[in-house]
């Protein structure tokens, strides 16, 4: 049993809380359901009271509640599962949404650095792909866990309850076979599956690494006549799947076959109980009632076991969500809501002894830097891969938080609060994010009130009017995450954005990284010249980081960001 | 879906035993329901009829006991559905990772290599629920079905007609509320698609919302796609539940209207109640593994449309002929050869990638192939290695045979992963009998003298740098060349990202290579490396 609990207090309980729609939406599905359940008995019971009674040959008459009874609990059974379904799936479907948005809640001051993957494991698109797969999966827990186990729950007791006013000692006999497949339920299947998935998940993992390592290869092992080796691997990898899988295949099964015995000896117990009380109390019809109904009651509870596995999955899907979005924000994070709402008077950027800390890191990114940054200045702050340029570029947007000082206009940063900070500074991200909608869209929501063809002039000022025009205009999709844009043409929609949200300063972070190098130092130019408009009358203050070289004359200053050990 | 796809059986010779097994089980489980029913149905009557619970006993313990049997089928049904479906997994997989072999890099270039992988692992495990749910369902139906119903038609000749009426409703039902279904999906798929992803592109966007201090606004956004959501998907679900609904119904009226006939006849004595009892008992014995296979389907369909996209691997890699044999293989010692395209053109669904590239490659001399990325300089490569297929013709020296030119070349690729292993196994891939001077010695001409080839290398990585990484790569083409004697040594952008002192040093090894009479091929726009070419070549972007 221990395997299934959950402490109340955990963070994975407070995210299973999140997906349990409130009783008055669940209270529907539940109240059908249990009809349904009911009905299923009940249709056992009428036949079975019906045939032994009608045997006694009673004028017809007496028979005709329960011909109405057997009828009726045949068409209920039906139609109040269907209700049930729709109801039970309607009250999930409207919980999707509280869940989402408490996800969503949690997810805002975490983004993008406070995410929690395994170490070594997917990228930050699998991390959150896997996030919203998980959270999409926690509808199961009303569906597929709570509700059935409340309906079978209270199915088994109120069967107990109608059979002990029938025969007490046969309800007696139901209440403990009901009560070991419940125990079944949980302690059998929860064992085995856990047995199952200790032993086996390990090794699927080996399997599907060599799996990927063969397939990734496939052209250097064939090259290299080094196929029949690496096969062996992938073969003997395999074989421990499988040998493991076959080991445990005793597990399978076990509970539905300890349901179904129980059933059987539930049926015996009350004849054992029921014959010796006939004709003391007890009729004939009301023997073959006592007798059949375990029939019908465990062919409910079979759902308990599914219900157990169900929780099993919902569970270590919560358990993901918790862990990937923890409560207590890192200490890396700015902390969200400080600082007042209030727009510096002038953009100039200090840092000074400027260092910071990635989440989850004992040593900081960068540490010690010091830049002054005014009005109209064009700099580029190179340096090695590893030396912290990422980090720098979401200090800057307070996605993380720093140790020295960091004043914008003056006012120190922290002091200001996080959308105040952006509201002055911009980024133009390494893979600027693109969303599934058309590009006016992807434009839009940095500056909602422009038209389309203000839309168009600044579009055409970051080199995109021909590929708009080849596009079909604005209302073209750029597709799923942007997949059909180039990491160029992305960099160029993201300084369109900030020129629309007309920052005065933009960031840039290594704006070539995803680029051909043919294409990049035409890219570097651009983005220098069109986003600093040194023409314009209000110059804006542009920062590249970057470890691809920039032409000296399109650069006022050259910092070098280097490892934080050095001077 | 085909409730059997007889490719199961022809590619997985588990699925043969696994069915026989089923049809054993099946008649074993159907004896001991039928069993069951007739004991129960006897002490029931007996006990009505004034006998005493000593003289039942013998019915009763006999009722436990096939009760027991029954657990025990079931049980055994289960276990081996389990086997078999571990064991034709297996089968499957082990064809598959041989079909895809036979099929070749080539093939595997046109597909999402994280998909094939996910096809023979997650996606082929979705088999487990068609093994576990549905086949055992379908044989039962074959066996427990007809048994039922002949018993029924024994006993009593109305309930047996009032079955077999009911009965064929059930797939009658399945089919026409399925197609009513499909169809309202089909309109509403791309709706449905869309909602469904748009939580997704927000919370994949929220960085990007943040700088632009749109974050605020979205929970009203999630609010209304997710009741989109919920809406649409329920408009889907109301149709799709009336199969469940019609499922049910079939089944709970046929056993009502079985009780009230059979009630009837008690009641005018032209029946005897163990058997009305029994028909009672049995009847929805009749519809239960049919009900099973139609709740179960869509589980099922799952699993077969999985093993589909095995099939088809597997059909498509039956339908390749297996390349001829080499017949020459690395010499004793180096003898120079040199490589010739002529005429080569390549072309990937329609689109020339190469045309008639012609040029000769000389032995002793270091070549760089240049040119913007499109211009078709890893297309030669894999078209010199028989990755794809190409026209005109490719030879080292007299050599043209696919199978030939690969023993004759080693090639390093671009940004290819390492394998899990140590660096040694690594740049002696394909080497019995490793020769660990010679591994040293290529790591030192690929410019990585200070590495320690005993370093392992796993999925999660190296604690390599990139372009350690990279070097490594060309350390093993180096290692072949120098251990196979392979006359022709081909790089694919080598040193993209190495910086340049390590690019110069890696030029020198590849000097080397050239001074000691090797035929060395470059592909790169680097610079440094186009600077060190004895001879260059410059592709343009082929224009269509």
């Amino acid at each position: 049993m221990s395997d299934l609990r959950t402490r109340a207090d955990s963070p994975t309980a407070a995210v299973l809380r999140l997906a349990q729609p409130p009783v008055r939406r669940f209270a529907p599905g539940v109240f059908f359901g249990l009809v349904s359940a009911l009905s299923s008995v009940g249709l056992l019971a009428t036949s079975a009271w019906l045939i032994t009674r009608a045997a006694e040959q009673p004028p017809i008459l007496f028979l005709g509640a329960a011909i109405v009874g057997v009828r009726a609990f045949a068409l209920l059974r039906a139609a109040s599962r269907y209700v049930e379904r729709l109801s039970s799936h309607d009250a999930a479907f409207r919980q999707l949404s509280a869940l989402r948005i408490g996800i969503y809640r949690r997810l805002v001051p975490l983004a993008p650095d406070g995410l929690r993957g395994d170490a070594g494991g997917p990228g930050r698109g699998d991390l959150l792909t896997r996030l919203v797969s998980d959270v999409d999966e926690l509808q199961n827990l009303p569906l597929r866990v709570v509700q059935p186990l409340v309906v079978t729950v209270l199915t088994a007791v109120l069967s107990v309850i109608g059979v002990s006013i029938v025969l007490p000692s046969a309800g007696v006999t139901l209440a403990v076979a009901l009560v070991l497949a419940f125990v079944a339920a949980a302690v059998v299947q929860s064992a085995i599956a856990g047995r199952a998935e200790r032993s086996i998940a390990p090794l699927r993992g080996v399997l599907s690494d060599r799996l990927l390592d063969y397939v990734s290869n496939l052209d250097v092992l064939v090259a290299y006549d080094a196929v029949p080796e690496r096969m062996t691997r992938v073969e003997a990898a395999d074989t421990g799947v499988r040998v493991a899988t076959l080991a445990r295949a005793g597990g399978a099964g076990a509970t539905s076959a300890i349901l179904s015995a129980l059933a059987t000896l539930a049926s015996v117990a009350a004849l054992l109980v029921g014959i010796p009380a006939l004709g003391h109390g007890l009729q004939g019809p009301a023997l073959t009632v006592i007798a059949l109904v375990p029939l019908a009651i465990f062919e409910v509870v079979a759902s308990a076991p599914l219900a157990v596995g169900a929780f099993r999955q919902v569970r270590s899907s919560a358990a993901r969500v918790a862990d990937a979005t923890p409560a207590e924000l890192p200490a890396e994070l700015p902390e969200p809501g400080s600082g007042v709402d209030r727009r510096p008077t002038s953009s100039m950027v200090e840092m000074l002894g400027l260092g910071a800390r990635w989440p989850g890191e004992t040593a900081p990114a960068f540490d010690g830097l010091d830049l002054r940054v005014n009005r109209g200045d064009r700099i580029v702050i190179e340096g090695a891969s590893g030396s912290g340029k990422t980090t720098l570029a979401h200090v800057l947007v307070r996605f993380l938080d720093y140790s020295g000082s960091y004043r914008i206009g003056g006012v120190e940063a922290r002091e200001l609060s996080a959308d105040a900070v952006r509201g002055i500074v911009g980024l133009c991200e390494q893979s600027p994010y693109l969303f599934d909608e058309d590009i006016r869209q992807n434009l839009l929501f940095a500056h909602d009130t422009v038209t389309d063809d203000e839309l168009l002039a600044v579009l055409a000022r970051v080199g995109l009017a021909e590929w708009t025009r080849e596009r079909g205009g604005l209302s073209a999709r750029v597709g799923d995450d942007g997949a059909l844009v180039s990491g160029g043409q992305a960099q160029r929609l993201a300084l369109a954005r900030a020129l629309l949200a007309d920052f005065p300063v933009i960031v840039f972070d290594e704006p070539t990284a995803n680029v051909d190098p043919v294409r990049a130092s035409e890219l570097m130019r651009d983005i220098l010249s069109v986003a600093s408009d040194p023409h314009g009358e209000d110059s804006r203050t542009v920062i590249v980081i970057s470890h691809t070289p920039v032409p000296d004359e399109l650069v006022t200053q050259r910092v070098r960001l280097g490892a934080p050990a050095l001077p | 879906m085909r409730p059997l796809d007889p490719r199961l059986l022809r590619y997985a010779a588990a699925a043969r035993t696994f069915i026989g097994m089923g049809v054993v089980l099946g008649i074993v489980r159907t004896a001991s329901t039928l069993a069951f029913c007739v004991l129960l149905s006897q002490a029931i009557v007996g006990a009505i009829g004034g006998r005493s619970l000593g003289e039942l006993a013998p019915g009763i313990l006999a009722l436990a006991g096939v009760g027991i049997v029954r657990a025990g089928a079931i049980w055994a049904m289960d276990v081996a559905s389990a086997r078999g479906a571990a064991t034709v997994k297996s089968q499957l997989r082990r064809r598959l990772v041989a079909g895809i072999t036979r099929l070749g890099p080539g093939w595997l270039g046109t597909r999402n290599r994280v998909d094939v992988v996910t096809t023979a692992g997650p996606a082929l495990d979705a088999l487990d629920g068609y093994f576990s749910l549905f086949l055992p369902q379908i044989v039962l139906t074959a066996i427990a079905t007809p048994l039922v119903i002949v018993t029924i038609f024994l006993q009593d000749v109305l309930s047996g007609i009032l079955v077999v009426v009911a009965l064929p409703l059930i797939p009658v039902f399945m089919i026409l509320i399925g197609l009513a279904t499909q169809a309202v999906q089909r309109r509403q798929w791309s709706v449905l698609a869309q909602l469904s992803s748009r939580f997704l592109d927000v919370v994949g966007g929220l960085a990007t919302l943040k700088i632009f201090g749109r974050q605020h606004r979205q929970t009203a956004r999630i609010a209304t796609l997710t009741e989109d959501y919920r809406v649409e998907t329920m408009k889907v679900l109301r149709l799709s539940f009336l199969s469940g609904f019609a499922l049910e119904l079939i089944g709970s009226l046929s056993v009502a209207l079985v009780a009230v006939s059979v009630g009837l006849r008690l009641v005018d004595g032209s029946l005897a109640l163990s058997v009305g009892l029994f028909v009672l008992l049995l009847a929805p014995e009749a519809f239960l593994p049919l009900r099973q296979v139609g709740a179960n389907y869509h589980a099922a369909a799952d699993g077969v449309a999985a093993a589909e996209d095995v099939f088809d691997i597997l059909d498509a890699a039956m339908a390749v002929t297996a390349e001829a044999p080499a017949t020459r293989g690395g010499t004793g010692s180096l003898v120079e050869r040199e490589l010739r395209f002529s005429e080569v053109s390549v072309r990937y669904e329609g689109r020339a990638a190469v045309d008639r590239f012609s040029a000769v490659i000389r032995p002793g001399r270091l070549t760089v192939l240049a040119g913007p990325s499109g211009s078709g300089k890893s297309s030669l490569l894999a078209a010199l290695l028989g990755f794809v297929p190409s026209d005109g013709t490719i030879e080292i020296g007299d050599a043209v045979l696919v199978a030939d030119r690969r023993s004759l070349t080693a090639w390093a690729g671009q940004g290819a992963p390492l394998l899990e292993g140590t660096i040694s196994s690594n740049v002696s891939l394909g080497d019995a009998a490793p020769d660990l001077a010679l591994v040293r010695r290529a790591l030192d001409l690929a410019a990585l003298a200070e590495v320690d080839p005993g370093i392992a290398v796993t999925v999660t990585g190296s604690g390599l740098s990139g372009g350690q990484g990279e070097r490594v790569v060309a350390a093993r083409a180096m290692y072949r060349a120098l251990a196979r004697h392979c006359p022709v040594v081909a790089f694919d952008e080598p040193s993209a990202a190495l910086d340049r002192r390590a690019e110069a040093e890696l030029l020198r090894g590849l000097r080397q290579l050239a001074d000691a009479g090797y035929t060395v091929l470059v592909v790169s726009h680097r610079p440094a490396v186009i600077a060190a070419a004895d001879d260059l070549i410059e592709l343009g972007v082929v224009h269509v």
